[in-house]
């Protein structure tokens, strides 16, 4: 008889069955979280990536990340072209103020982190580096914490527009670092001007295009919210190709066509909070695969230094909204939780540390050992921080159960 | 507890009160940022009333004690100006109508003072079903007695202020079918109706008296009348209209009702009676079911007639006293809207069949609140 249908060992677990091992830890220990401790779902997700990464079991190390990159850049670019809608630019004309406690905000938390990062005896190329990472928040995190407390009003919308922005000069900022890596690594300064001019006007192409596809299908079609989500899935992954094929981030161009979108069409757009069910699950990868990414190397580099960063940080960005925020029409109350609501740190810091790894590996090294250690703690307390922000603001809704 | 005495005024003065709906940009549900509001309205260092309402997306403003419509306009312009000018740097909407589309009660937050946190404990969730936007025109007596006959005298004009103002025909994104569905929510409250029938202001201490020995009432805040006495004020408040969707219409419905109101105290064209209020829910609920189309029933009479009809019998009969009060521009704009059928609600439908969305329809109202 032939027993060919039947397996023959040894068996060995697969990266799919891995893969299920993990969506089912997460969405278990996220729903954990939120119902015994009414903690942030996501701080869960990320724990279980911390835990089954090289820190923890080992299921799974960097070099599984490849695997999972795309569905990361993907999750990323459906949040922050979102989040890109809810940035009203019209009332940054109306209120200048929002803009200036913006770039204070960014201003004081690159001093600050460089300053620090000097002063304990780093380079000034690596000091800065870091610094510009520093500066974004991650709007990862913002969304999906607003999502889930259902948080509505004056804090809630500025740090979208807040995150928007300081995410923005954080990617720019990073490329410019970039380009000046290109001139002091390779001597070759014409690059180190055209690189980061390529990548914004490159990302504002691309989110351009992005936008008057939106705005064209949007009014061509009265579309239900199915096909519509599945329209809106396809032109996000059409961006991403794009975006692969002209050696571009990943995290700008959605952002600025989302913000483009709503700019050129202030109607009201309904699409269901974070996209629904698929959105949901690309989020629990996104959060997992962030936390698997770190390593003891990193952590034993770049531990300590992370942590005093941290601190610095969250104090500039505390300092930089309050010290504007009541011109801008808020209370010192909502000043401050504004500003720790802008302290988590994630998947856009991990994309930019990768982007310079690409091209410049030890460098890259040297930047991640830092900002991934400052990820991994803002990816469990970041979470929370915003939720307590916005609770103390008395801005979170009925929560949601389920 | 009693009232305090019955301030005079002069008579036919105006004030205007308007509640208004905060919403935000996104998706023009209601936010609760009332408190916000206020703070940077308050930096204005202007004179301008604007108060907190029961839930966080209601504000309310109102003016000073107007002469006439044309002070009236002027008034709401200024303090509406200033409104948006602030809202715009909140990033907030401010818009009229007597509901929001499609807002959900239970989401609503009760602004914390201590009478707010008293009612909602009375009542529970209809204090939050109270989300509602209303327009309050105080017009002026010089004694209590001609207040509470003015009072009754224009119980009979109730539907007509209800249908010229009518605003509200969506309520948590439903066409609900009225004109002004806000009323309902009004009714829902043991103590709202009409006053009693009494003509001296004696028995109507008397009464008050009487319902406050037993606990129901502690001031006359607590009745939530069509019309009210306000004796701090000395004028009584017509409560029944929508807050319009444009201010120019809430001025004019003032001087409407401020025309109304000098016929009936100058010419007492009719004797008041209790029987008169026989009709009086009949003909409010047709009002708010179906505005102009509605069937009015004469208090004198018993003849039916079309509303649409008896509003344009008033305002010609109120001519010379619109005239005489500077209200004939005002009267005449609202009587072409009753002949050519336009109100609000009407407006309000329109739009959500353009749009198909009730964020949208709230864009509009926001966009029509500034003109």
């Amino acid at each position: 008889m032939n027993h060919d249908f039947l397996p023959v060992g040894p068996f060995e677990t697969g990266i799919l069955m891995r893969a299920a091992a993990a969506l089912l830890c997460a969405a278990l220990s996220g729903e954990g979280l939120w119902h015994f401790a009414r903690l942030p779902r996501i701080t869960g997700y990320a724990l279980v990536g911390l835990i089954l990464g090289p820190l923890g079991l080992g299921w799974f190390g960097p070099a599984d990340l490849p695997l999972f990159r795309v569905l990361m850049d993907f999750a990323l670019s459906l949040l922050l072209f979102e989040l890109g809608i809810h940035v009203h630019l019209r009332w940054l004309r109306d209120n200048p103020w929002v803009v200036a406690s913006s770039l204070v905000e960014a201003v004081l938390t690159f001093g600050a982190v460089f300053a620090a990062l000097v002063l304990t005896g780093n380079d000034a190329r690596l000091s800065a580096s870091i610094a510009a990472i520093a500066i974004g928040t991650s709007p990862a995190i913002i969304m999906r914490v607003v999502a889930e407390t259902r948080a509505q009003g004056q804090v809630t919308q500025r740090l979208f527009v807040l995150c928007a922005l300081n995410m923005t000069y954080s990617v720019i900022a990073s490329k410019l670092i970039l380009g000046e890596l290109h001139g002091a690594f390779r001597g070759d300064w014409l690059i180190a001007v055209i690189h980061p001019l390529y990548v914004l006007l490159g990302s504002l192409g691309v989110g351009a295009a992005l936008a008057l596809a939106f705005k064209l299908l949007r009014g061509g079609f009265a579309l239900s919210d199915e096909q519509g989500v599945a329209v809106l899935f396809a032109l996000l992954l059409l961006a991403l190709a794009l975006l692969e094929m002209l050696g571009l981030p990943v995290a700008l161009a959605p952002l600025l066509g989302g913000m483009m979108v709503k700019y050129l069409d202030p109607r009201p757009h309904l699409w269901p909070r974070n996209f629904g069910t698929a959105g949901a699950i690309l989020v629990i990868v996104l959060f997992v695969m962030t936390g698997v990414s770190l390593t003891w190397g990193s952590v034993a580099a770049g531990g300590t230094t992370a942590l005093i960063l941290l601190a610095v940080r969250g104090g500039a960005k505390i300092a930089g909204v309050t010290l504007f925020g009541p011109a801008s029409g808020l209370s010192v109350r909502q000043s401050l939780a504004l500003g720790l609501a802008l302290a988590p740190l994630s998947a856009v810091a991990f994309l930019l540390v990768e982007d310079i790894r690409v091209l410049y590996p030890d460098f890259g090294d040297r930047v991640g050992a830092v900002v991934l250690s400052m990820m991994a703690v803002m990816e469990l307390a970041g979470p929370v921080a915003v939720q307590w922000a916005l609770r103390y603001t008395g801005e979170t809704g009925r929560e949601q159960t389920s | 507890m009693t009232i305090g005495p019955f301030m005079s005024s002069a008579p036919l003065t105006l004030g205007v009160e308007l509640e208004l709906q905060i919403v935000n940009t996104h998706d023009y549900d209601l936010v609760a940022s009332a408190s916000d509001l206020l703070r940077v309205l308050e930096k204005k260092k202007q004179p301008w009333d604007v108060k907190p309402e029961i839930t966080m997306s209601m504000i309310e403003m109102a003016t000073g004690v107007c002469a006439d419509y044309s002070e009236v306009l002027a008034q709401l312009t200024e303090i509406r100006d200033g409104i948006v000018a602030c809202a715009d740097r909140l990033n907030v909407g401010i818009c009229g109508g007597g509901t929001h589309g499609f807002q959900h009660w239970g989401e609503r937050r009760i602004f914390a003072t201590p009478r707010f946190d008293q009612i909602s404990g009375l009542y529970g969730y209809l204090a939050k079903q109270f989300t509602i936007f209303g327009q309050h025109v105080h017009v002026g007596c010089p004694d209590p007695d001609s207040a509470l006959y003015t009072l009754h005298a224009l119980s009979r004009f109730i539907p007509h202020f209800i249908a010229l103002s009518a605003a509200s025909p969506f309520v948590q994104g439903h066409d609900t079918g009225f004109q002004s569905a806000r009323l309902n929510s009004v009714f829902a409250f043991p103590l709202s109706g009409r006053a009693p029938f009494v003509d001296t202001w004696e028995d109507f201490c008397r009464y008050f008296d009487a319902m406050a020995a037993t606990g129901i009432v502690k001031s006359m805040k607590d009745f939530y009348w069509d019309i009210r006495p306000k004796p701090e004020y000395g004028t009584i408040e017509v409560r029944v209209m929508d807050t319009p969707l444009t201010i120019a219409r809430a001025a004019q419905l003032a001087a409407f009702i401020q025309s109304v109101a000098r016929y009936v105290t100058l010419e007492r064209p009719f004797a008041l009676s209790d029987r008169d209020y026989l009709v009086y829910t009949f003909n409010r609920f047709q009002a708010c079911r179906f505005g102009y189309e509605a069937t009015y029933v004469d208090p004198s009479s018993n003849e039916h007639r079309l509303l649409s009809d008896e509003i344009l019998g008033t305002f010609d009969r109120i001519e010379p006293h619109a005239m005489a009060l500077r209200a004939d521009t005002a009267c005449a704009a609202l009587r072409q809207d009753v002949l050519e059928a336009r109100s609000d609600a009407g407006l309000l439908r329109k739009e959500w069949t353009e749009t198909r969305s009730h964020s949208e329809v709230v864009q509009r109202q926001c966009q029509r609140w500034r003109t």
